[in-house]
């Protein structure tokens, strides 16, 4: 993987494919955990961590698994690190454990690390998959990010717990239940198609 | 070796299986200890914090149960503290919620006319909406609420909202948007009323 790889990689994973609004994965842990900004943070962080250790597992593994138990496979992969994950948080960071209670074991079924696993780590060397697992993972938390603030500061009127809202705000009920992410990702989605489609454009006028 | 073999499939997946379980099963045995000290150490924190025992850290925490008395019978443990002349009872509880088992800590005057606090140990109730149940919010309004008729009401559906209410009136507040929920505390909080009552009185 030279630089430039590395880099058109993670311009992708960031943006042009995005795993959130260009590949529509992850979707059921963006409806959960994005009302709270402090459950997004961990949430992210968890999925990131998986994806990009379980991508190069795999990767590291490609060779030597067979094709027809291929996804069993994957995901006794993606499950070893995510139990991983879970057993040392319950152990070393207890508080932390407590307020994300179910979510760590749902990452297991978070469809990004899957579609990393077939549609990159299978055909990538281990060091080009970590970094696509890695960028993945962050490409998905910036729009987890981006929907939890706005979720939280409409719903609650704080941010990260905080109290950032005037007074007499009145919070939206709405955004604290999952239907406002379907809202949210659905504007972020049709603002990131109009800024592709306006430089699109914006080329094919020069040339 | 034919990788698509079925002999190597089965070699294949016993091997990978095995080498990836192994780990997992030796640190969830390391570790095992030390979960179930965090548990204990946050049950203790939890039943101090509900009789209103400040304390600040765990050793701190650790030194102040040991004035905790705590009494066994028929498989419930009932813990008392006597707060300056005046006893304090609690009681862990295990009650149905929403989504699942509701665990925490309810802590009664002696003669179990009011709360003295309220905290919530473990749920699965919904982010953000039940889940506020675990709100300092939420659970400050179960400092000194003076019970009525031996009850306890908390307000649900259109009924709540509108913050914390008179202390003495024997009504808490509940959470708009997670009725279920609400309606859930308030079934669990007056049986636990109750089994603390029956418990208190037992051992007199």
């Amino acid at each position: 993987m030279n630089s430039k790889q590395a880099k058109q990689i993670l311009v992708d994973n960031l943006w042009f494919n995005n795993p959130i609004f260009i590949q529509i994965l992850g979707i059921c842990s963006t409806l959960a955990v994005t009302n709270l900004l402090s459950n997004t943070v961990i949430m992210t962080l968890g999925v990131t961590f998986a994806t990009a250790f379980s991508s190069w597992t795999v990767s590291l593994l490609k060779n030597l698994i067979p094709r027809r138990v291929r996804m069993i496979v994957q995901v006794l992969i993606m499950s070893f690190y995510v139990i991983i994950l879970d057993i040392l948080l319950k152990a070393y960071l207890p508080e932390i454990s407590k307020s994300l209670g179910p979510y760590v074991g749902l990452i297991i079924t978070n469809c990004i690390l899957m579609g990393r696993a077939e549609g990159f780590a299978q055909g990538n060397p281990p060091a080009a998959a970590f970094w696509d697992g890695l960028t993945s993972g962050l490409g998905y938390m910036w729009v987890l990010l981006t929907v939890a603030f706005f979720r939280e500061f409409l719903g609650f009127g704080t941010l990260m717990g905080y109290p950032v809202a005037p007074k007499g705000f009145v919070p939206w009920t709405i955004m604290v239940m999952a239907p406002s992410a379907f809202f949210m990702v659905g504007t972020l989605l049709w603002i990131s198609k109009n800024i592709m489609a306006a430089r699109e454009k914006a080329k094919g006028g020069k040339a | 070796m034919n990788r698509d073999s079925v002999f190597y499939t089965i070699i294949f997946t016993f091997i990978v299986t095995f080498a990836f379980v192994l780990p997992l099963t030796l640190a969830e045995q390391g570790t095992s200890e030390m979960v179930a000290k965090n548990t204990e150490t946050a049950r203790r924190k939890a039943v101090l914090t509900a009789m209103d025992i400040p304390f600040t850290g765990d050793a701190e925490a650790a030194s102040l149960f040991q004035g905790v008395t705590a009494r066994e019978k028929d498989g419930e443990v009932l813990y008392t503290y006597d707060k300056g002349g005046k006893t304090v009872a609690a009681k862990e509880f295990f009650g149905m919620g929403l989504w699942g088992t509701i665990n925490g800590i309810l802590a009664v005057n002696g003669d179990v006319t009011s709360t003295v606090g309220l905290q919530i140990i473990g749920h699965n109730e919904t982010p953000g909406l039940g889940g506020r149940i675990d709100d300092a919010s939420f659970k400050n309004q179960f400092r000194g609420e003076a019970l009525k008729d031996g009850k306890l009401k908390i307000r649900s559906g259109a009924e709540a909202g509108g913050g914390p209410v008179d202390p003495g009136d024997g009504v808490v507040d509940g959470i708009t948007g997670a009725t279920r929920t609400t309606q859930a505390m308030e079934v669990i909080v007056n049986r636990e009323i109750g089994d603390i009552k029956k418990l208190l009185g037992a051992s007199r």
